[in-house]
């Protein structure tokens, strides 16, 4: 029974050691050197102005009706699969019948997507990597079984460019001063953070990151927490109930969600970047107050995100500061995505819009993303925070982050001002500006369908049918780019798409050979579907790529090529 | 005109209708009928409507009536009603104006800094730790470093086993950050899942006797996840009513129902069992309902541990699945530190079918998992929250948790030493009693690391002038009518009395435990203050005892002193 008995199971995943080369190239793999001084952009912020409504590209008909008629297809042979499979193939199906008298861990419905769609591509998913998720990224090589019943591993690795990391600012390096803060952190502070922030868990890095952040993000005082995803699942429980009301965005993120759900207040949600409809339902609900009883909500929370990850739009940040202070209603902008990654100075959606951080009441982000750390964290005024750090849940129970994690925030946060390295941080964020903006208008201008703003680092590329997905996703793996590939139910059931996040460790030639391959495969599945209604001149875009390669690069730093 | 004579009994002559709606109804009929002679199948469907209303007008009759209804409600909009035209109230533009103005909301949080200094005093007693690491001799500043304290003795880690702090650890940290970098930078499904990842993932199955394990980013977060992953409405859950609030969470997000049975009495959960059985028997379900025990290893709130031969031999009889949440238990109890049922020499495999467990506590890293069957941890891929929605963990805490588990693996001196100290600890409190038996009751095992002292109910009522059931009825009123902040000042009393306590070992003695942290604002179900004191593998047995004597002096000391 013991750990390393000898047997390598061939369908687990292999142990790959350090790779055997000189400190040079590694440190190109991870974060490419800037190739030209062109090839930066300084974004500047938008003095308040709100933004225009994003317009929203839509396919030819024939192309949803393709998209529906693909998951019929999918659907009927599923259906006719499992009754076939129930029937007489039993042994295979154990795990959605009763057995001794037990329900199933979940009912044949209940995993029908799961079991007959997804399983399908279940090759394009949870590819398992090693090494630093960088400029590069080493996907390990595996073999699929029986239709992605299983997985064998002949335990090579396939070097890709990067496009699926979260890695904004490239700080995911395993050289450079993050590394080796986080190293002297080990030395320093060891590994454990002894328990919860209020019983033993709080040591002076703790609060050494917290003051930074909250000077980074413009707030009094902030709040870090060991995970992302729980920052937001263990939050509005400590000052929301039934009587409260959240108004949130259709898309809000599953964390917030169940974070609201665990609060038990009610919940109304306005279309996607809706701010007319926001307002007629802030007006409502204040006029209409609690269900049943009639009486008036103790308090209306607006819930957005700042940089939506699925769909590439930001929250239009001046008409909700505008809308709550109209309304007396307070304001949550989870900047998770755009923490680091937006703005001028890389502060989030306030800094783009040039909003003042006083006039959002709560500022909730992460530190998995730009910072290549992990954790989230809280932003508001001292004594918001101070009560939220007696009622919270997540400092008095959790586990608190651990010291090599914070030195990693703490780092990375101080290259971003400038601190340590001076410029290192300003070329960061200029290079993600550049190849985000230079990406999308040349994806553009090839003729695919493009959503999100300008200045956004993720860039979601529409495939709309659900065949496509793998189809993509493998062609571009055997192009040696990794790609993440997302569909229904984390986008609308006909738009599933190819996300491409953005990265400043990607140099502009990085870019023009993902853009080649991209023009190939996207001619090969009929993706370019761009019927110019979202192009700056209304025309439909069908450049060629060596045209689009020569003119892309300066045109991208222009304003008017961008219509949001 | 002759067509009509024909036509068939559409309306039969046996029910008296007035002549209008016979007319009214001849008419249509006769324009339904040209269309459908000209459609294909047309006439196919004339006859079946003939044949019907012949043989059962009464059903054509309906079924007229439920397809006008089926039209009505496609027309209706659901949204309307919730909206302001949909209660009708109607008012002008300029009354809707006046009540927006008139509207004033509560402040974000509750802002009565009379009422917040009742609770914030908690906030200058946090320990910060400086100048080094969780160790077990550190130094601590607290109240913004204006109070400062070296070369304390700490007995408030969780960290039981203390392996983390060997140099081989370290040393793979260092290892895994120079090949890794810190953070996964991506969730599980796109790419964040790395080969230390799924290795980690076969070491924990292996190491526990599971087929399968699921790796999380934080303890807390793990048991709401997997468990609301599970079930759905109608699905039944019976749970032990001293749970701590991470499992309090998971059974409010399940949408189950919630039975409690009363702490770790079988009698009584046998009972409950036995009687939602004849109930479901009775309600002949299409389905059986999902049915799960959910109980913790070693309770975080008392300190004493689930009976689990007894909860198997249940769970068999009535066919339910049993979930426990490990997070102080694994690596602790059992010869090697496999947990609760190395404890009781069961396989883990058919006697637990999820566990919960934490990367955090003894294992001393960072994170949580899970353990179960293989069906079970592949659906939590794709259904579980805190799983697919969040980025991985970072690489070197979960290659430093393998080189742990290796560690264990090998040798078992870091365990036995825990258990060898949790069963002094206890001895000394229990034998203790004698002087304090007026004042503290010891609440934990004596296989638990964390031994939980709380005044004794008498004492209690005596001093602070309340009981455990006021309490329990007081916050639970005030939770049902949403009391933004819950005071109850003899309880606000009682903790700043512990806290006392906790603050003259500190400054007098240099020795740091702590109050039992939770919320009471949160906290669903009973519960009373009390302290901890923790002990971890480290620690020597004189240096120990030391500290207890100690710790027992000044509660004799604030105890007796009226």
């Amino acid at each position: 029974m013991t750990l390393d008995d000898g047997t390598h199971d061939a369908t687990h995943v292999p142990l790959f050691p350090p790779e055997d080369i000189s400190i040079e190239s590694k440190r190109e793999n991870e974060f490419g050197s800037l190739t030209s001084k062109s090839y930066l952009f300084q974004v500047k912020s938008c003095h308040n102005e709100p933004i225009p409504e994003p317009i929203i590209d839509t396919p030819p008909y024939y192309i949803s009706l393709i998209t529906y008629v693909n998951y019929l297809i999918l659907i009927i042979f599923g259906h006719v699969h499992d009754f076939l499979g129930i029937h007489f193939q039993r042994s295979k199906h154990l795990d959605i019948v009763e057995k001794d008298g037990m329900a199933p861990w979940y009912s044949k419905f209940e995993s029908f997507y799961v079991r007959r769609l997804k399983k399908r591509i279940d090759d394009c998913f949870s590819r398992p990597t090693t090494g630093v998720p960088g400029r590069f990224i080493q996907c390990i090589d595996r073999v699929s079984h029986g239709f992605n019943e299983y997985f064998t591993y002949p335990g090579t690795t396939n070097m890709c460019l990067n496009l699926s990391s979260y890695n904004y600012l490239g700080f995911a390096q395993s050289e450079g001063q993050c590394t080796d803060a986080a190293i002297s952190a080990v030395e320093k502070y060891g590994l454990h953070s002894g328990g919860s922030r209020s019983q033993i868990g709080t040591t002076e890095l703790h609060q050494e990151a917290e003051r930074l952040i909250a000077k980074f993000v413009g707030k009094e005082d902030a709040m870090i927490f060991s995970m992302g995803y729980g920052t937001n699942a263990n939050f509005f429980n400590a000052f929301l109930d039934s009587k409260c009301l959240i108004v949130s965005d259709e898309l809000n993120h599953t964390s917030i969600r169940t974070g609201v759900r665990l609060s038990g207040a009610t919940v109304r949600s306005f279309k996607h970047g809706d701010m007319e409809g926001l307002e007629k339902l802030i007006r409502e609900q204040i006029v209409i107050g609690q269900p049943k009883t009639g009486r008036p909500w103790k308090k209306i929370l607006i819930c957005v995100e700042g940089l939506f990850s699925m769909e590439g739009t930001m929250c239009n940040l001046p008409e909700l500061v505008e809308l709550k202070k109209r309304y007396k209603c307070y304001l949550y902008v989870d900047e998770a995505h755009s923490i680091g990654a937006v703005g001028p100075k890389g502060r989030g959606v306030c800094d783009l819009f040039g909003v003042n951080p006083h006039d959002i009441d709560i500022l909730m982000g992460t530190l998995t993303k730009s910072f290549g750390a992990a954790g989230g964290y809280i932003a508001c005024d001292k004594w918001i925070i101070d009560k939220l750090r007696c009622d919270l849940t997540t400092p008095n129970y959790a586990e608190s982050p651990a010291a090599p994690v914070l030195a990693q925030i703490i780092s990375s946060l101080r290259t971003i001002i400038g601190e340590l390295n001076p410029g290192e941080g300003q070329e960061r964020l200029q290079r993600i500006a550049f190849n985000s903006r230079y990406f999308r208008l040349a994806l553009q201008r090839l003729g695919f369908i493009v959503y999100g703003n300008a200045d956004s680092p993720v860039i979601p590329m529409l495939l709309y049918c659900p065949s496509k997905m793998p189809a993509f996703s493998r062609i571009m793996l055997q192009r040696k780019i990794a790609v993440v590939v997302v569909a229904y139910p984390a986008t609308p059931l006909i738009e599933s798409r190819v996300r491409f996040c953005m990265s400043a460790s990607l140099t502009k030639e990085d870019i023009d050979y993902l853009l080649r391959h991209v023009d190939e495969v996207g001619e090969m599945l009929n993706l370019k579907l761009n019927s110019g209604k979202s192009s700056w001149d209304g025309k439909v875009q069908r450049w060629d790529i060596e045209e689009v390669i020569r003119r892309t690069p300066e045109d991208c730093k222009d304003d008017k090529y961008f219509v949001c | 005109m002759s067509s009509i004579v024909r036509l068939p009994g559409v309306l039969p002559e046996s029910i008296p209708i007035p002549s209008f709606i016979v007319t009214a109804c001849t008419f249509f009929w006769v324009h339904f009928h040209d269309l459908m002679v000209r459609l294909p199948l047309g006439n196919r469907m004339l006859n079946y409507i003939e044949k019907s209303s012949h043989d059962d007008p009464y059903r054509t009759i309906i079924e007229v009536s439920l397809i006008l209804y089926g039209i009505y409600y496609y027309l209706s909009n659901p949204q309307k009603k919730k909206s302001l035209q949909g209660i009708n109230r109607n008012l002008s533009k300029q009354e809707i104006d006046n009540l927006i103005d008139e509207w004033e909301p509560e402040g974000l949080v509750h802002r009565d800094a009379k009422d917040n200094a009742k609770q914030e005093w908690r906030l200058a007693k946090i320990p910060v730790v400086v100048d080094g690491g969780v160790d077990n001799y550190v130094s601590v500043t607290r109240n913004d470093a204006q109070e400062r304290f070296d070369n304390v003795f700490n007995m408030s880690s969780y960290n039981f086993l203390q392996l983390s702090q060997t140099e081989s650890v370290l040393e793979k940290a260092r290892q895994t950050i120079k090949q890794y970098g810190v953070g996964a930078c991506g969730p599980a499904g796109f790419y964040g899942n790395q080969d230390v990842h799924w290795n980690l993932e076969y070491d924990l199955a292996k190491f526990f006797g599971t087929e399968a394990a699921v790796l999380y980013g934080q303890d807390f977060t793990v048991a709401p996840s997997v468990l609301s992953a599970f079930t759905k409405r109608g699905d039944v859950i019976v749970a032990d009513d001293q749970v701590s609030l991470s499992l309090q969470n998971a059974l409010q997000l399940s949408r189950s129902t919630v039975y409690y049975f009363e702490h770790n009495n079988i009698e009584s959960l046998d009972k409950l069992l036995t009687q939602l059985n004849a109930q479901e028997a009775k309600e002949k379900l299409p389905a059986i309902p999902r049915k799960f025990i959910v109980t913790e290893g070693i309770f975080q709130n008392i300190g004493d541990i689930a009976p689990l031969p007894e909860l198997v031999k249940l769970k068999m009889k009535h066919k339910y699945r049993l979930f426990v949440d490990e997070t102080l238990s694994l690596g602790v109890l059992g010869k090697t530190g496999r947990g609760l049922s190395e404890h009781f020499g069961m396989p883990r495999a058919t006697s637990i079918d999820v566990t919960v467990g934490s990367l955090a506590t003894a294992i001393g890293t960072s994170g949580g998992f899970t353990l179960g069957d293989a069906v079970m941890s592949n659906h939590q891929h794709i259904g579980s929250n805190a799983y697919c929605f969040s980025a991985c963990l970072p690489a070197y805490a979960v290659s430093c948790a393998s080189k742990i588990l290796r560690i264990m693996d090998e040798d078992n001196s870091a365990v036995s030493t825990v258990q060898q100290l949790s069963k002094s600890m206890f001895n000394f409190f229990d034998g203790a009693l004698r002087e304090m038996r007026n004042y503290i009751t010891v609440v934990s095992d004596d296989v638990s690391p964390v031994v939980h002292l709380e005044l004794t109910p008498e004492f209690r009522s005596s001093r602070f002038h309340y009981t455990a059931d006021q309490l329990f009825t007081y916050v639970s009123s005030s939770q049902k009518k949403r009391q933004t902040t819950i005071i109850f000042e003899p309880y606000e009393a009682e903790e700043q009395f512990l806290q006392a306590i906790v603050d003259e070992l500190l400054m007098k003695h240099n020795i740091l435990i702590t109050r039992n942290i939770f919320v009471l604002k949160q906290e669903t179900l009973p519960l009373v203050p009390s302290l901890k004191i923790c002990c971890n593998a480290n620690m020597n047995e004189q240096e120990l005892l030391g500290a207890c004597a100690s710790i027992k002096e000044v509660i004799l000391g604030f105890c007796s002193n009226k």
